[in-house]
């Protein structure tokens, strides 16, 4: 558990909500539901604005090691928070604009080493399979390529801050 | 020239290892250099060049070995082995790094094949004797969200360096130092290949009940998992107790402002 998550119960946002955002889609709840699982936290608020999200998972099983794909299926009380929160919220739609997320949990790196030139920088044009970053977990160095032809609008991370898995990482306009 | 001399001297080549690691995901496929800039940097290359899954690179010497954040790595010539590994494992990016801890696994067990040694892990994957290291490994991945497209481990191992610079004394050291002979470093690398190659079997024939093994193991062969004093360098740095690893395999250090996950930095035992 990192500091930003202390314990299993948490009234704070997880760290991929800390835009000032007003509203929420069905991803984003999605999104924050499996950050809580993957976390184990039990329990889980946030009031923003006309939101007000409640989450509590309940699981048998305290064998460390099994609990967490046991705990994969998020419970019901989970699920039926999403509907009302979905229902308050207008879904924020942007066309021609993709994200980049992190594929596993780790620390980001926006240099091949440190000192040396980001791998891009907001306003840059990129290829697809062009180097956007690196997510270090365990010594093990994750190169984030970029799915899509486009521009950096938006460079959600900074250089060696944790970063979860499904994170967006990079906002791209894409061409 | 010395029995003992012949065989240290005797290069982990395709032909050496060959009747080695028959029956392996490395058979038929290993790559000896005397010479390459990096091992892994090849590997990385040749990966998004469609190499083969189970490649092996191996190199005499490095001109240009690689460690993390852009630390470099000493490669003697000859002394030590110099391997990389392309792998396209059919795991998660998020399992996949599991592999991390795997490796320094191999090593620890494939030494001990070859040497009779039980090295020390220092998590992720570095391995020690004495407190030294005479291991590294670097990890690296090509990924997409949901899928792996190719992995390359790198591990330098020094097994036959009689000695080390000044500034270097005190933090490294070989197979050889430590038992006071040279070793094959054939027998070393083909250990290590077998080793490697049931870690990664395990792992696809099911990722759940592998890191759960792999995991035990890994808390069993570190003294730096539980109850240890260590320095993270990581998040600016911070000080506290090792208490395990967590379900992922990242470490828990309990500090005195709780518990904490360390995600990437090494860790210093105080």
């Amino acid at each position: 558990m990192t500091e930003r998550t202390k314990g299993t119960k948490s009234k704070t946002a997880p760290p991929q909500q800390a835009a000032p955002r007003q509203n929420m889609n069905q991803n984003e709840i999605k999104e924050l539901i499996e950050f809580l699982v993957e976390k184990d936290i039990a329990e889980f608020e946030l009031e923003r604005g006309e939101i007000k999200l409640r989450v509590k998972r309940g699981y048998a099983v305290v064998q460390a090691p099994q609990a967490a794909p046991a705990a994969y299926a998020p419970a019901p009380a989970a699920v039926a928070a999403a509907p009302s929160a979905k229902a308050e919220a207008a879904p924020v739609v942007e066309s021609g604009v993709e994200w980049i997320k992190s594929p596993i949990v780790g620390s980001y790196y926006e240099a091949s080493s440190p000192g040396a030139e980001p791998f891009v920088k907001k306003g840059d044009k990129v290829a697809k399979g062009q180097v956007l970053c690196i997510v270090e977990a365990m010594k093990l160095m994750n190169e984030i390529e970029s799915e899509f032809a486009g521009e950096v609008v938006e460079i959600l991370a900074s250089n060696g801050q944790p970063v979860e898995y499904g994170q967006p990482l990079f906002k791209i306009r894409v061409h | 020239m010395s029995k003992e001399q012949e065989i240290a001297a005797a290069a982990p080549t395709a032909e050496t290892l060959a009747p080695l690691i028959a029956g392996t995901i490395f058979e038929g496929k290993v790559r000896h250099f005397v010479t390459l800039g990096s091992t892994s940097a090849a590997a990385m290359q040749a990966g998004g060049d469609g190499a083969e899954a189970g490649t092996v690179w191996i190199a005499e010497e490095q001109s240009a070995g690689k460690g993390r954040a852009g630390h470099t790595w000493q490669s003697d010539p000859r002394d030590g082995l110099y391997c990389s590994v392309l792998l396209r494992p059919k795991l998660s990016p998020a399992d996949v790094i599991i592999t991390s801890l795997a490796a320094g696994l191999a090593v620890v067990e494939a030494v001990h094949e070859a040497t009779g040694l039980w090295g020390d892990l220092r998590w992720p994957n570095d391995v020690l004797l004495g407190n030294k290291k005479f291991c590294g490994i670097l990890t690296e991945l090509n990924a997409e969200v949901t899928r792996v497209r190719y992995a390359v481990i790198g591990m330098g191992i020094n097994v036959n360096q009689p000695k080390f610079p000044p500034e270097l004394r005190e933090i490294a050291t070989s197979l050889r130092i430590e038992a006071g002979k040279a070793f094959s470093r054939v027998a070393v690398a083909a250990a290590l290949l077998n080793a490697l190659d049931g870690e990664m079997k395990a792992l696809e024939a099911g990722v759940e009940r592998a890191r759960e093994r792999i995991l035990r193991r890994f808390e069993e062969r570190s003294s730096y998992c539980r109850n240890a004093p260590v320095w993270v360098e990581e998040d600016g740095g911070y000080e506290g107790i090792t208490r395990g690893l967590d379900a992922r395999g990242f470490l828990q250090v309990e500090t005195a402002k709780g518990m904490r996950t360390v995600l990437s930095g090494g860790v210093r035992k105080r």
